[in-house]
């Protein structure tokens, strides 16, 4: 089994366009600060941050890069090794939604990852804070993007008023694990501890799990 | 190798060893978790050693999660993640092929890493063998019973690392025949002998020069066997000086060369010390009473050098920036009289608004027909909104200080579309606007910044990587102990300066120091490329951070990314300059170096020192002198290849 006496460090990648609150993101789930006019960033920059799954702690390790294409050879070094990857956008800015594809085949292809179909992904829209007449992406859309590109989680995110930012990462850990134990399970059972089996089958085309199922 | 009928002595056996990396045959059991051992297996025929190192991974393939060392995944290009399912689970009967064994001949030193957790083994060539990180307690058990059974040499230079001397008990008959494999020398042992007598002799550094010979046609493990042997093993009383001259040979051999896990082994040159560091001290800045002084009745600057020179020791009061940076970014030319100066003006004016007129004046329909336009104006907008918000200048919600950052960036898109809006731009325009206040000033003082730095903003970031390149070649030079410690630390590629570079310290440096830095750097003095010299005199500053810490790719990343608005400018300007001095003094300084800060190559080409020519005795191979010209250029190359592929 694996081992429970000691922190898991799990690396985690957020992508999207440039713009849409990667930084913002990570500034909230790690310190629980948001500042609106917060710099781009320029290169790459890692937090790091602990996190409790069922009693047992995560220590997270979360890159946050530039998202203009103009720095792509400059990124993708990073990707290496990631245990989990957040693709990003922004519920207000239809192209970063768009973009999300490009996002996820630029990782995998560069994050050199053998189990592409169980990757976890975890698709983030984030600024659900705007007002209706500003969004631009409906859930709906989202859960059928994620539907269609085979990614089983979801959630919409206001890294301005904190909505949903813990639960995104607990989910992309949760997830994580998830995978970890689909790759052992011909050695051990499925870990029941862990909600999402629960709620997803092997069909993956049934197992988007929104922002309010949370 | 099927040994499986050999009688096998298990000297050490331990649990929860997890492969990190290894030959590509084992690729499938990397991150697994397996037990390590110490066998000795009777004599072979072919290998000099009878001791192995061996590992397997368990029977129940566990997959670890703990990977504790991030970084390695970052880089190494052998690196892969390995998250087996039940498919590729290996049938008992053949386990055998799951044993990763590697013999102690092949080991040519290893190096204990993460509060011994880590392990890597050496081949001596520039290749990881294999790494093992121990995941219940650590590797002392391990080395202690190792040490049993090789003998090893402890660095003099990292503690961390090894050298294998030998197997113990096996000793001589070992190393006669690794000298023999060198095919250096004739078989007379006395002619050895003699070569060494020949040291004392000598100059130290000639002696050194001799040893980077004979590297290149062996490696630096010969070497040291060598030397180990002459020391130790050698039945011939040596007199002291004889044995102060080998030990400090091991000295510079492990002090100069790449110990760890790249491909560096191969650069055995002592490195000379570099000439004295001077103290460059800072001058009071340009005063209003200067620059009038020495611009004549016409208003042109009769003395450019010397007006660059003032600013380059004292930066330009806060008060006449509005006026010198004109120059120094080319909006002005420095001979220009003040009647050209007033046209200038006026014409470079109207070519501004002009190109403001054709993006102000498109339609909404152009607009959706034009994506690489939206691109750019999107990002343009959402930049400026985060562009230096937490200085007055800029704060509040519509600033209007935020329209006219993103107008002169607009305009720029028109001016250069080719290059259009690339982030970074934002960073170099709002101290430019903030000092000149006025819209037009700025967008062609401006342009004038982005002539320097165009290269910054290619589209494959050829220039960055440039950069990065002569900034390691650089730090060879200057401080060749860190350099081969970021090397050791997956950080040769220099990454972690990445943001220094694009924005020239903009995120770094408060607004004052930012202005005060710039102008410094704009005057073009003392050499070229003097914004990498800030990056040394940095780098210098923090080495023993950064060594001490004994930090990782991850913490010296996060190190250096905290030394923001913590750095001293007039310190670094005057630390810089001292290590412009020493390179342009030193006479060991390669072409390669040279050619970086714009010194002219040297008369003789490259880095063969003078005494080099004396040691044609040792010659017995043509191409003595092609000693590598710089190596740590071409293991940065590689360093880049693996990480940018």
């Amino acid at each position: 089994m694996r081992p429970t006496n000691k922190n898991t460090m799990l690396k985690v990648v957020i992508l999207g366009d440039g713009g849409v609150g990667k930084s913002c993101l990570m500034n909230r789930f790690v310190s629980n600060h948001f500042d609106e006019h917060s710099f781009h960033t320029i290169g790459v920059e890692f937090l790091n941050k602990d996190i409790e799954i069922d009693g047992e702690t995560y220590t997270l390790q979360i890159w946050d890069t530039a998202g203009q294409e103009r720095f792509k050879t400059l990124r993708t070094p990073f990707y290496r090794g990631s245990d989990i990857c957040l693709l990003t956008y922004a519920v207000d800015d239809k192209v970063s939604f768009r973009n999300l594809s490009m996002w996820k085949n630029e990782f995998l292809y560069y994050a050199d990852v053998k189990e592409h179909l169980h990757f976890p992904f975890i698709v983030v829209g984030n600024k659900s804070d705007i007002s209706n007449e500003e969004r631009e992406v409906s859930q709906i859309e989202l859960e059928s993007w994620c539907n269609e590109n085979g990614i089983c989680n979801c959630i919409e995110t206001s890294a301005k008023n904190a909505s949903n930012v813990q639960e995104a990462f607990k989910m992309a850990v949760q997830y994580w694990l998830k995978a970890e134990s689909r790759a052992d399970k011909n050695e051990y059972s499925c870990n029941d501890t862990i909600d999402l089996t629960k709620k997803s089958g092997e069909s993956r085309s049934s197992c988007c799990i929104g922002a309010t199922e949370e | 190798m099927e040994q499986n009928e050999e009688k096998v002595e298990e000297i050490f056996v331990q649990e929860g060893v997890l492969l990190l990396s290894g030959p590509a045959s084992h690729i499938e059991y990397m991150k697994l978790t397996g037990t390590l051992y110490i066998t000795r297996y009777e004599k072979h025929e072919n290998e000099y050693s009878t001791i192995f190192i061996e590992w397997k991974p368990n029977e129940n393939l566990t997959i670890d999660s703990d990977i504790q060392d991030q970084e390695w995944a970052v880089v190494n290009t052998v690196e892969k993640r390995t998250r087996t399912l039940s498919g590729s689970l290996i049938p008992e009967e053949a386990n055998r092929s799951k044993y990763l064994r590697v013999n102690f001949d092949t080991i040519k030193s290893f190096k204990v890493a993460n509060s011994g957790r880590k392990i890597l083994f050496n081949d001596g060539r520039g290749d990881v063998i294999c790494t093992f990180s121990f995941q219940n307690g650590n590797s002392t058990c391990f080395i202690a019973s190792l040490r049993q059974h090789i003998k090893t040499a402890p660095s003099r230079r990292d503690k961390n690392l090894y050298i294998v001397v030998g197997e113990i008990g096996n000793n001589d008959k070992q190393i006669e025949t690794s000298f023999k494999t060198l095919s250096l020398f004739p078989d007379d042992h006395n002619y050895m002998w003699s070569f060494v007598k020949n040291f004392q002799h000598r100059p130290y550094e000639t002696t050194m020069e001799a040893f980077a010979k004979v590297t290149n046609i062996g490696n630096y493990f010969w070497n040291y066997y060598f030397l180990e042997y002459l020391i130790v093993y050698n039945e011939r009383p040596l007199d002291d000086e004889t044995k102060e001259v080998l030990n400090k040979s091991i000295i510079a051999i492990e002090s100069a060369t790449t110990t760890h896990t790249q491909d560096d082994y191969e650069v055995v040159a002592n490195v000379p010390k570099l000439p004295d560091r001077k103290d460059c001290p800072r001058s009071k800045p340009l005063t209003k009473e200067q620059w009038l002084d020495l611009q004549n009745c016409e208003g042109k600057i009769e003395d450019v050098d010397g007006i660059k020179l003032l600013i380059f020791r004292g930066g330009v009061t806060p008060s006449l920036r509005k006026s010198v940076w004109k120059y120094l970014l080319n909006y002005y030319s420095w001979e220009s009289t003040q009647k050209e100066r007033d046209q200038v003006t006026k014409d470079k004016k109207e070519e501004y608004y002009r190109m403001k007129t054709q993006w102000m004046t498109m339609t909404k329909m152009q607009e959706d027909n034009f994506s690489d336009y939206r691109e750019r104006k999107s990002l343009i907008e959402k930049d400026v909104n985060r562009t230096d918000r937490a200085y007055d200048f800029y704060a509040g919600d519509n600033n209007p200080h935020l329209q006219l950052l993103n107008d002169i960036l607009m305009t720029y898109v028109m001016y250069n579309f080719d290059l259009g809006y690339v982030q970074g731009m934002s960073d170099l325009l709002s101290p430019i606007l903030y000092l000149l206040q006025d819209e037009v000033d700025a967008f062609w003082c401006f342009v004038g910044f982005m002539e320097k730095v165009l290269s910054n903003f290619d589209i494959d970031q050829a220039g960055m990587k440039e950069q990065l390149q002569h900034l390691h070649t650089l730090l060879a030079f200057t401080e060749p102990e860190l350099s081969t410690y970021l090397d050791n630390h997956d950080s040769g590629n220099m990454f972690f300066c990445f943001r220094w570079l694009l924005v020239w310290f903009k995120r770094e440096l408060n607004q004052e120091d930012v202005m005060k830095l710039w102008e410094v750097l704009w005057t073009g003095l003392p050499c070229q490329n003097f914004h990498l010299l800030i990056c040394l005199a940095i780098l210098e500053t923090e080495k023993r951070a950064l060594m001490d810490n004994n930090y990782g790719f991850t913490e010296i990343l996060k190190h250096i990314n905290e030394l923001s608005l913590k750095l001293n400018v007039n310190f670094l300007l005057n630390k810089a300059e001292g290590i412009y001095r020493q390179i342009e003094e030193a006479t060991h300084a390669n072409d390669n170096v040279r050619d970086i800060v714009g010194l002219p190559k040297l008369e003789n080409g490259n880095m063969d020192s003078p005494n080099t020519a004396s040691f044609t005795y040792l010659e017995s191979s043509a191409d003595h002198a092609s000693v590598n010209i710089d190596t740590n250029e071409v293991s940065y190359e590689r360093g880049i290849s693996n990480s940018y592929l």
